[in-house]
């Protein structure tokens, strides 16, 4: 079989230009997914997310592939980078309350702690329970940007603490895939995460 | 969290040059070549911002900055005659993480802040402040130190605060390019007055003057020019010296 990762692109805000750069820096096989037939194309999918948690869902919406990725994402090795992880959850509270993909059960909300948010810069993560997106990856630092946070007790891989909060900063469940952070802007780390990615 | 130094690239295409003082300029590489040189170095960011841009009225340039961008595996922001949501828009596209918003803001529309940070999430919209001390207060300036707004500094970064902005990028009309420190008091005042991260440019001239700055303002991140441009320290020689002469936390 071979291995191809489809991106999917959406909305006006989408910055898929370094996801696909990063993959292919990986040794992985992009392919750019603009509507809901592509994606019987590929073997696995990466879910970015630029903009907000209405947005998102409402541009998914409007490019007809929120339903379709509902089903796909349970088949496939799915990848979401920051807000492509939190619209995976049940609910989302930016600019009003919006109904996610809830594939994951968890709700996004607004980060609160005694330092400057958004959150903004490299960070450590703290694995929980082994897991093979994190192979080799126990002691290295990923660049995160982001002002809300997922909270889920059930599918914690990795959490990240700022100034004392500690946050979820990745989940899986089953083939589902999330990081908060942004492996494309990590460095060799990042570029190790999509490996490991294509390897799964 | 970990203090991010940052590198500084001002464009005038297609070169990067080192303005002195926000005025004469000296050619220093090419953006393509040095953000990659950095990259490596272990910056944590780049930022790249086309100087010339606003005061010559033209578009942005975007061959350069998409060039700069493949280089890169880490945060880029990009800045320099960016005036509507297509702008922004387009920068993504290219490969920008976050987009940097000074002239246009602060003199015509400061309303952009509130479309763009809707559309993009605030921690892609980063507001550029070029400060000159003014008699007891900080007077916002644009066009690269040229040109007044009469805005104070602080009233403005509360209120580009509140506009959305998702981060501040604090230069000093009267520091930059001159390698002779921050102005401190500036920094502490912008990094206590908002809740949003501060990045804090314009005047490191020794590696001390990172330190004080980094002990002083706590600023989120520091972007340094000069000190690199000229080969007086590496990225990762300031890093060492942070880690070993401040206990400042940086990252690897």
């Amino acid at each position: 079989m071979s291995n191809m990762i489809g991106i999917i692109n959406y909305g006006i805000a989408g910055n898929i230009h370094s996801i696909k750069k990063a993959i292919k820096k990986a040794g992985g096989k992009v392919k750019v997914i603009n509507n809901k037939e592509e994606l019987s194309l590929v073997d696995k999918i990466v879910l970015p997310g630029v903009g907000s948690f209405k947005d998102a869902i409402q541009e998914l919406e409007n490019d007809d592939l929120l339903d379709t990725l509902k089903i796909v994402t349970l088949k496939k090795p799915t990848l979401g980078i920051c807000l492509g992880m939190q619209i995976l959850s049940t609910l989302g509270f930016e600019y009003g309350k919006t109904e996610g993909l809830s594939l994951i059960s968890a709700e996004v909300k607004p980060m609160i702690v005694e330092a400057k948010v958004p959150h903004m810069g490299f960070n450590t993560i703290e694995l929980i329970k082994p897991n093979k997106l994190f192979e080799g990856l126990m002691n290295e630092e990923f660049y995160f940007m982001h002002s809300y946070e997922v909270v889920n007790y059930t599918d914690i891989v990795t959490l990240t603490d700022y100034s004392g909060h500690k946050f979820v900063s990745s989940i899986q469940k089953d083939n589902l895939y999330g990081v908060q952070f942004h492996p494309e802007k990590s460095r060799e780390a990042g570029i190790k995460l999509f490996e490991n990615f294509i390897a799964l | 969290m970990k203090t991010r130094i940052i590198v500084k690239l001002d464009v005038k295409p297609p070169y990067v040059v080192k303005p002195v003082h926000f005025e004469g300029l000296r050619k220093v590489g090419l953006p393509a070549t040095l953000a990659k040189k950095y990259y490596e170095q272990g910056a944590d960011e780049v930022m790249y911002v086309d100087i010339v841009s606003s005061l010559y009225q033209r578009g942005i340039l975007f061959d350069e900055i998409e060039q700069t961008a493949n280089e890169l595996f880490i945060p880029f922001a990009v800045g320099g005659a960016v005036r509507c949501i297509k702008d922004f828009s387009k920068l993504f596209h290219i490969g920008a993480d976050k987009v940097v918003i000074n002239t246009y803001a602060l003199q015509e529309n400061p309303e952009i802040i509130n479309e763009a940070a809707q559309i993009f999430g605030n921690q892609a919209v980063v507001v550029n402040i070029e400060a000159k001390a003014r008699d007891g207060w900080y007077e916002c300036y644009s066009d690269c130190g040229r040109i007044q707004s009469g805005k104070d500094v602080l009233e403005w970064v509360k209120e580009v605060e509140k506009r959305g902005a998702g981060e501040i990028f604090l230069q000093s009309v009267d520091k930059d390019g001159r390698q002779k420190g921050f102005d401190i008091e500036l920094a502490k005042k912008v990094v206590d007055s908002v809740h949003i991260p501060v990045v804090v440019a314009s005047g490191a001239g020794r590696l001390e003057d990172i330190k004080k700055l980094i002990e002083y303002a706590n600023p989120s991140g520091v972007a340094i020019a000069s000190l690199l441009h000229y080969d007086k320290y590496t990225i990762t020689e300031i890093k060492k010296y942070l880690r070993e002469n401040g206990s400042i936390e940086v990252s690897k």
